[in-house]
């Protein structure tokens, strides 16, 4: 039992606050929690490069492909203080998608798109989400049919973000008809640009933006579809669960809850110290308590990725307890603030830099983003100590 | 980093689940709970036998010299495998002594089984140790110790009291044959199963005061987290047992003509246990390893103290709610890892005062 990191971790980890220091400033702070950290603001860019150019894009990748090799604890590390300082995070792009690519597809496809990635020229939005395949993912209808060396690919996706801005599309589509619904999908990757795609804005209860996906008759390469025809569902699992090790951090929820005690500490109601109400230092108490619980279960997936599992229980706990946890930092931040809470970040009075009230409003996105809960506690519940299916 | 246990860790917890599923069942726990001593004399003699009391104790009194953790890995499996409490409290109150005393005398028949220590804390309405009143009084040749400790577990069994005391302002612990003159005890019916007594002393003698270089208060402190490590390791083993009883039930239980595990609402509290039980488990570990290599640093302790506890105890409500009528029958051993979260809940990791630490270390400290 040694819950110490490394010799190797710990410098790392110091290395990663280093480049924090360097390269995030209130600016860049700013602009992230302005564009609800979608990354994609000018100083975002200049960060994501700075990334690139320390060669830190792809921290876990083989090193044959760029990568850094770093460990998934020292990638854990990396996110959890990304997060934790206010910066963007890496694009799902380098943390879902290339990581699937590496592990599925086919020595073409890794050579012609992981060095693109790596470089910054490419950029996914994922493509999972349909009208009528949400949570029930394998009953989505967009369908891909193979004319002569291209794929026709019709259908519409929904909760498409970042389709905007991405240079490609990585789409669940369905191309074998006949076979059962789960093992008729595969994953394939569609440029943005091609002919017949279209996009449309969804603006989002806290201020964000995704998108509808339209495809008309869009003519995709054949060797675009990635790894094997029918395994898509899979494929889709795989980079969900990679998605789950960052949706798991509680890098976030230590900095606004960092943020809500720095504000305690210094407030006044009453004409008594904030912080010698009895309920905000019990809720406060509970919270970094919690926060901790979070931090562990995070570790836990880590480590069983380290071991060579594919932590799919693990992660699951993580992404259930985090983002349930945030809503309840969300909801103790609000009630804490009081009536000051609801202020917009760009009000000038706002406290906290308005973040309460943004987390209130982008907590239920966690819950139900990512995978849903239930679906989280199904699969921690059939893989995590084999409860029956039927 | 490796936050599992170590493969010596592991061989010594299966040898010790092998001896608890041949010596402990639901009768003998049954027998025992109106017992006097709460086990069999043969069970205390094989615990004995088997090292596991000397476990952590020093080569010189006999013992094996391992760390904390090892013996936290030993006690995690006895409570999974429900060894009866004051098995339980003889290799805690032996690694309590050991970490505070490591040259006393007792060690040796303590870790042979020949003798026990019961530790005395506690007073009835006082748990602050600024304000115990059981004072260290006589001349430097002859102590003498008087007043009242409450809720003391295996008091009456045990031969001796390690007994928190007070000389002028300072903490002191003193040890007091329970047999000698001035010492009278008020056995409790409680739940639990650690035999537990009001113990009050009138001018009793003291047999030895632990002498510590840093003070008192750095004694006091040690014993402190000693008896927290090894009460978060009886919690992670306890909650592991109640939720490994918990899905095996599930999984075999039929209602409405199917198993019960392919209700939703039921797997989904399944998970919840599960997550619960694995960060439960993480904060405690953390918690014992910084203490064993008092490398502590933040609120990690503090941290587990507030969680782990309140784990145990929703783990095993969710267990009831799941196992029905099932597990509400006196004999089922899940009753009795519940009456062990709340009792060693109460004791070792209230809730309220490890918030209230925190709540000061977040809010009052400098920055």
């Amino acid at each position: 039992m040694d819950y110490e990191l490394t010799v190797g971790e710990a410098a790392w980890r110091d290395e990663v606050r280093a480049f924090i220091r360097e390269n995030v400033d209130p600016g860049l702070a700013s602009e992230t929690r302005l564009k609800g950290n979608e990354g994609r603001g000018p100083l975002a860019l200049r960060f994501h490069r700075a990334l690139r150019d320390a060669g830190w894009w792809g921290i876990a990748w083989p090193k044959q492909y760029g990568g850094l090799e770093k460990s998934a604890v020292e990638q854990w590390i990396f996110i959890d203080e990304i997060e934790s300082a206010g910066a963007p995070m890496l694009p799902l792009t380098v943390t879902s998608v290339a990581p699937t690519i590496m592990r599925v597809g086919d020595e073409q496809q890794k050579r012609e798109w992981l060095p693109r990635i790596n470089a910054g020229e490419i950029d996914f939005a994922l493509g999972y989400s349909e009208p009528e395949a949400g949570t029930d993912m394998a009953s989505l209808r967009t369908h891909a049919v193979l004319d002569g060396d291209e794929w026709v690919v019709n259908g519409q996706k929904m909760w498409n973000t970042m389709a905007h801005t991405a240079t490609h599309n990585w789409l669940a589509v369905r191309t074998e008809p006949d076979a059962p619904k789960h093992k008729g999908i595969s994953m394939m990757i569609v440029p943005m640009d091609a002919p017949g795609v279209s996009v449309q804005p969804i603006w989002v209860w806290p201020g964000l933006r995704t998108n509808a996906l339209f495809l008309d008759n869009v003519r995709v390469p054949r060797n675009y579809l990635v790894g094997e025809r029918g395994a898509g569902f899979y494929y889709a699992a795989m980079a969900l669960n990679f998605e789950r090790l960052a949706i798991g951090s509680v890098g976030m929820g230590r900095r606004m809850f960092r943020n809500l005690v720095q504000l305690v500490r210094e407030r006044e109601v009453d004409g008594r110290p904030l912080k010698d109400e009895p309920w905000v230092r019990d809720r406060l108490a509970r919270l970094q308590v919690d926060l901790e619980a979070g931090r562990m279960l995070g570790l836990e997936t880590a480590w069983a990725l380290e071991q060579g599992r594919m932590p799919a229980a693990e992660s699951s706990m993580a992404k259930v307890f985090v983002s349930e946890l945030v809503q309840r930092i969300a909801d103790a931040g609000c009630e804490i603030l009081g009536l000051d809470g609801q202020l917009h970040p760009e009000e000038p009075s706002a406290l906290v830099e308005g973040r309460m009230q943004w987390l209130y409003r982008i907590a239920p996105m966690l819950a139900f983003g990512g995978g849903t809960n239930e679906v989280q506690r199904d699969i921690i519940g059939f893989l995590g100590y084999g409860l029956p299916r039927k | 980093m490796r936050p599992e246990p170590s493969t010596e860790q592991r061989e010594l917890q299966a040898a010790a689940r092998e001896v608890l599923s041949r010596e402990v069942d639901p009768d003998k726990l049954l027998r025992w709970e109106s017992d006097a001593t709460g086990f069999d004399p043969a069970l205390g003699r094989t615990v004995a036998d088997l090292g596991w009391i000397a476990l952590g104790l020093p080569a010189a009194a006999g013992g094996g010299g391992a760390d904390l953790v090892d013996v936290a890995s030993l006690v995690e499996e006895c409570a999974r495998g429900l060894l009866p409490r004051p098995l339980l409290g003889a290799i805690r109150s032996a690694n309590v002594l050991a970490a505070i005393a490591p040259d006393d005398p007792l060690l040796g028949p303590i870790g042979r089984g020949e003798s026990r220590l019961a530790v005395a804390i506690d007073e009835i309405r006082d748990r602050d140790p600024g304000r115990f009143s059981t004072r260290l009084g006589g001349s430097p040749a002859a102590r003498i110790v008087s007043g009242g400790k409450a809720y003391v577990p295996d008091a009456a069994e045990a031969e001796f009291h390690l007994v928190a005391s007070r000389a002028a302002s300072q903490p002191v612990f003193v040890v007091v044959d329970r047999r000698s003159a001035g010492v009278s005890l008020q056995p409790l019916r409680t739940f639990g199963g650690d035999r537990q007594a009001h113990v009050h002393y009138r001018d009793a003698a003291v047999v030895r005061e632990i002498a510590s270089a840093r003070g008192g208060a750095d004694v006091l402190d040690r014993v402190w987290r000693v008896q927290t490590a090894l009460a978060l390791a009886e919690m992670t083993g306890g909650m592991s047992a109640v939720l490994d009883m918990t899905v095996e039930y599930v999984k075999q239980r039929e209602q409405f003509g199917q198993k019960i595990a392919i209700f939703q609402a039921v797997r989904h509290q399944v998970a919840d246990m599960g997550t619960t039980h694995t960060a439960a488990r993480h904060l405690a570990w953390q918690a014992i390893t910084r203490i064993a290599s008092g490398r502590e640093r933040d609120m990690e302790m503090t941290s587990a103290v507030a969680w782990v506890g309140q784990a145990f105890k929703r783990i095993c409500w969710a267990a009831h709610h799941l196992h029905g009528g099932a597990g509400f029958v006196v004999e089922h051993r899940l009753r009795f890892h519940s009456e062990r979260a709340q009792s060693l809940c109460v004791r070792y990791t209230p809730e309220a005062p490890a918030l209230r630490e925190i709540a000061a270390a977040l809010l009052d400290a400098p920055v």
